[in-house]
């Protein structure tokens, strides 16, 4: 079926296939940040924004976004605060999980502009980063509060 | 695999009743994902209610909270009035799984799957909320026992669609109390709602059998005496013996048996205290 939505700020259609799930649909469409791991929705490594709010693209199947507005972290411009504070803390050891942790961390900022470490935790309590890069991805929290407020 | 998403309630009944069990009904997606994607379920056609916009409201009504199929636990947890008139409830759906999924399961389809291992039907039990249920010859009302009769299974008929949940005003006292045994996001090994008001006194245990358990003739007898350690340990005790639990990766029957008494305990003290 065709799915058209709106993919990082552009118009976009697709060729979904029957029950095919987002981050498939995502994948064929070269958004290749946007990575299966558990296929159960713990793992947060296929977090995308739809609309306003992070979802699992693992657990929504592609006909679902039709109409609507999906974000992948290769939407985001060079200059994100949420970005530029986890290149700046090194908080990516082998990336894999770092889409996923900026997507979440940009909608947690949205929603908490001074959080602080300990609700940081709590909010990533559903992005597993398994090089237990946790303290550095909590620094660019803490940093990406600054940078995002700074910009604000 | 065909997807029907209808973009009104009369169509989505409409289609319900004509396909009736050869269609599945998607709300969220959440639970339906998970089987799909493990192989477990491979359903021949899916009727979204996705698009039906008048199902995701949340209203209070002559004191009385209603919340449409498809609201989402998140709109749920974040909803002024939910969490000012039924802190309980939004607390319960808060504690489900993560934000990702919170902002796209929802109200109806948490009840539809009859999941046991789920937060918020043990609560809305507590709460003595009614799931109202629409077909082709109308709506009927059912509690939440009536609704869950066993492990993924609903006395929801084929060509009926769950459209609404109602929760009568919140007692004077509620809690939600969730054990895991795993991580912080996992999933609950046991939970205890319990609540206590004008309707009586009514605690209810998730996850730890088919559907949640409950025994209101032990709570009867109990619930004048909560200010009593005594009496609230021996309540806790009680619901120990007479619950059947099963055992699992979150612990075994016996775990939870012992799991059960405690929580139970601690859940009549926060609401004696």
């Amino acid at each position: 079926m065709r799915v058209a939505f709106v993919l990082d700020g552009a118009p976009a259609e697709l060729e979904a296939g029957e029950g095919e799930m987002l981050v498939d649909a995502l994948r064929a469409a070269g958004r290749l940040s946007v990575r299966e791991t558990c296929g159960i929705g713990v793992c947060g490594a296929c977090a995308v924004i739809v609309d306003d709010e992070p979802v699992s693209a693992c657990l929504m199947l592609a006909a679902q976004v039709d109409g609507r507005s999906v974000t992948t972290v290769e939407g985001l411009p060079d200059d994100d605060p949420v970005l530029q504070a986890f290149t700046q803390a090194h908080a990516a050891q082998c990336g894999w999980c770092t889409p996923g942790m900026v997507l979440t961390v940009k909608a947690m900022l949205a929603d908490d502009p001074q959080i602080d470490r300990e609700r940081a935790a709590e909010g990533l309590g559903g992005n597993l980063c398994r090089c237990g890069s946790y303290s550095r991805i909590l620094d660019a929290v803490q940093l990406a509060a600054e940078l995002t407020l700074k910009e604000d | 695999m065909r997807w029907h998403a209808p973009a009104d309630l009369e169509e989505a009944l409409l289609l319900r009743g004509v396909h009736g069990e050869d269609v599945t009904v998607h709300a969220g997606g959440t639970f339906l994902g998970i089987l799909m994607n493990q192989g477990l379920i491979a359903p021949p056609a899916l009727l979204s209610l996705g698009r039906v916009a008048e199902l995701r409201g949340i209203e209070v009504a002559r004191g009385e909270l209603r919340l449409g199929a498809m609201a989402t636990h998140l709109a749920v947890e974040r909803h002024p009035e939910v969490r000012e008139g039924w802190p309980m409830l939004a607390r319960a759906f808060g504690l489900v799984a993560s934000r990702r999924v919170r902002a796209v399961a929802t109200v109806g389809g948490v009840l539809a799957d009859a999941d046991y291992a789920s937060d918020p039907p043990a609560a809305l039990s507590a709460l003595g909320a009614r799931a109202i249920l629409r077909g082709p010859g109308g709506e009927r009302s059912v509690s939440i026992e009536e609704l869950i009769l066993g492990y993924y299974t609903t006395c929801i008929r084929p060509d009926e669609l769950l459209v609404e949940v109602r929760v009568p005003p919140a007692p004077e006292r509620a809690v939600y109390r969730k054990f895991v045994s795993r991580s912080s996001e996992d999933r609950p090994c046991v939970t205890v709602a319990a609540a206590h008001g004008a309707a009586g006194l009514a605690v209810v245990v998730g996850a730890l059998a088919e559907r949640p358990q409950r025994f209101d003739d032990l709570c009867a007898a109990a619930a004048g005496d909560l200010a009593a350690a005594g009496a609230r340990e021996q309540l806790a005790q009680d619901y120990a013996a007479r619950v059947e639990p099963i055992g699992d990766a979150r612990g075994s029957a016996a775990y939870r048996r012992r799991v059960c008494a405690v929580e139970v305990r601690r859940a009549l003290e926060a609401l004696a205290a």
